[in-house]
């Protein structure tokens, strides 16, 4: 494969043919974070979180779809870059349920992981905030659509992985929203059974194990502890 | 400068009905000239020394689109006719599939054989069904008369999205997927229509090849400014006496369409482009209209005094933010949030740090949306800051 040199940040890395800005600076431990990106899907460019600025380019441009060419200046934390992820983020969260303390997934939530990262904490933008009824009637997978964010990952992890396409898109703008079916029913096992494919990939508490109710606890407790107390 | 009718020049001359008409009148000679004199590379060459540009709107030089399709390994190549003609205020296709339909398939015709490809497409509007049958006519006359041997032209409809007038939201719609946007690269020359070399040209483009055919490229390329070639259509409407389509040389001043062939009195504003498109106070009318200054996709809307900006752009941001396809986050939020801010001022409820939101929102929106919906839309916004934003602050809530 032809190697050839680029500019990240400043500094010469080396890529290969095919890969993209993403791969490149991830491998050069340059950290660029994405929501709507994950390695073993195909690429969505959704997201726009993961924006960089090139040389040359009028606008910022998709790392995670863009291919890197040779000689390409990338500037991947730059004030201009951070401030559009800043209100993209800000933007996310604007219509984003503000349920953290009771999310299942408050603690591993690449939403939240992203937006303290990015120092984003209450937006400036107003939007109604999107309101769906909890989708818990199937024993496999609980879904909460008011936290979509919409990075379509359990899309493609259920087409591409399970091969199953129970998810589709429907509507279109501010309405669109992953459905189930015609989106006349709750997602239950009717549908999708045993699978669980999609839960890791989503980047919010939308989609979840089912809490298991009834059953001992078998791990120790988790116990929170400041550093003070240490 | 009075009118000059290139692309229209059969417009309301023959009738759409019928190809002997056309026949008569140089029909398919440019085809054939093209299929017997010219090797496609020769064609191609005589298309990039014309100088003629994309007139959907971005104004991509024509050639060099088809070079690059040309040139792009693939078995097979698709060349789609982009008549999906959204954007608002515009009608100059529409005009020109109800007039001249042959044309367009000559065109469409020959950019086949320059790029080597066995069937074309014509994306329809969902708007001009009606329209179906007569092009459908118009394409099985030329199948009957031999004039598209190895070559197919197949009508596709679209079902009403705005969206679907993005080239990479086209083909996803032609796919008979959900019109969304798809990441550039890879642009649809290296891989478009189900992943193989596509040409997608705008229908007045395709009007445009058969005359720089017959004519030679040289005399296109004596029309127009140095960048600009050739003529462009107008549709000019809002507030003016005569609403119509016009073609004028590139370059002519927005006054010569305006006032001359349309006959404003003076207005206040004019949107050039469309949703997406320029806001330009009427002072600026001596402006040239040529793809160094303002273009776009030929529509002009003409607003007096008795209109309001702020409720004109409040309005110009619903419909993009109804037509918004949600796949990437600063158009499907952005757009949201613009109607909001914008809903205030037009309630006269608005706040000093809205006008600042704004902005900020806009060149956000602009660097990192995925598609040009996302990137253009806050244009109006942008342009009626800029120049009358005594309008907005006059709606700012008082204590």
């Amino acid at each position: 494969m032809k190697e050839f040199s680029a500019t990240i940040n400043g500094s010469p890395v080396t890529a290969r043919d095919g890969m993209t800005i993403l791969e490149v600076a991830r491998e050069n431990g340059i950290d660029i974070p994405t929501l709507c990106y994950s390695p073993e899907l195909t690429l969505t460019g959704a997201c726009r979180i993961c924006v960089v600025e090139v040389e040359g380019s009028r606008t910022l441009v998709g790392s995670c779809h863009t291919p890197i060419a040779p000689g390409m200046v990338i500037q991947t934390h730059s004030p201009r870059v951070l401030d559009a992820r800043r209100v993209t983020m800000e933007l996310l969260l604007a219509s984003h349920p503000e349920v953290c303390i009771v999310c299942d997934k408050a603690n591993m939530c690449d939403l939240r992981k992203i937006a303290a990262d990015l120092d984003v904490g209450l937006p400036r933008f107003r939007l109604p905030k999107h309101y769906f009824p909890m989708e818990d009637v199937s024993p496999y997978i609980t879904r909460d659509m008011s936290k979509c964010i919409q990075c379509w990952k359990c899309v493609k992890a259920c087409s591409e992985i399970a091969k199953k396409n129970v998810y589709g898109i429907a509507y279109r703008g501010f309405k669109s929203k992953v459905v189930v079916d015609f989106d006349d029913q709750p997602m239950d096992k009717e549908v999708c059974r045993d699978c669980g494919i999609c839960i890791p990939f989503c980047p919010t508490g939308a989609l979840c194990k089912p809490s298991p109710v009834r059953q001992a606890k078998t791990a120790r407790p988790l116990v929170i502890t400041g550093t003070a107390q240490q | 400068m009075p009118e000059k009718r290139i692309v229209l020049r059969n417009c309301g001359v023959l009738d759409p009905k019928d190809i002997s008409t056309y026949l008569e009148k140089d029909g398919f000679k440019a085809w054939q000239k093209a299929r017997t004199e010219l090797s496609p590379e020769q064609l191609i060459a005589e298309i990039k020394a014309s100088g003629l540009r994309g007139r959907g709107g971005a104004g991509f030089p024509c050639g060099l689109k088809w070079e690059l399709t040309s040139k792009a390994p693939g078995d097979e190549k698709y060349v789609v006719c982009n008549a999906d003609e959204g954007e608002v205020g515009t009608f100059k296709d529409r005009y020109i599939l109800e007039n001249d339909p042959f044309t367009l398939i000559e065109g469409l015709a020959i950019a086949g054989y320059a790029i080597g490809a066995r069937k074309g497409y014509i994306y329809l509007r969902a708007e001009y069904h009606y329209l179906l049958d007569l092009l459908t006519g118009a394409i099985n006359q030329a199948r009957d008369r031999g004039l598209l041997e190895q070559f197919d032209i197949e009508i596709r409809q679209g079902a009403g999205a705005y969206i679907c007038g993005e080239e990479s939201a086209l083909m996803d719609s032609i796919e008979g997927k959900r019109g969304e946007a798809r990441y550039k690269p890879p642009f649809p020359p290296s891989r478009g229509l189900w992943q193989r070399p596509t040409v997608i040209n705008n229908v007045e483009t395709l009007m445009n090849i058969p005359q720089i055919i017959l004519n030679g490229c040289n005399w296109f390329s004596q029309m127009g400014t140095e960048r600009s070639k050739g003529t462009k259509v107008f549709s000019v409407s809002g507030d003016v006496q005569r609403p119509a389509v016009y073609e004028l040389v590139m370059g002519s001043p927005l006054r010569e369409l305006v006032e001359g062939l349309a006959r404003a009195k003076a207005g206040r504003f004019i949107q050039i482009g469309g949703a997406t498109g320029r806001i330009v106070p009427y002072e600026m009318i001596d402006t040239p209209m040529d793809f160094e200054h303002i273009l776009g996709a030929g529509s002009i809307i003409v607003f007096d005094q008795s209109r309001d900006i702020v409720d004109i752009v409040r309005r110009t941001m619903e419909f993009l933010a109804e037509e918004s396809c949600g796949k990437c986050t600063p158009c499907r939020q952005g757009t949201r949030v613009m109607v909001g801010i914008l809903d205030k001022f037009a309630h006269g409820q608005g706040e000093e740090r809205d006008i600042r939101s704004l902005e900020e929102l806009s060149s956000a929106m602009m660097l990192s949306s995925l598609c040009g919906l996302g990137q253009a839309a806050p244009i109006p916004v942008v342009d009626s800051l800029q120049r009358f934003r005594s309008d907005y602050e006059a709606r700012i809530r008082k204590n």
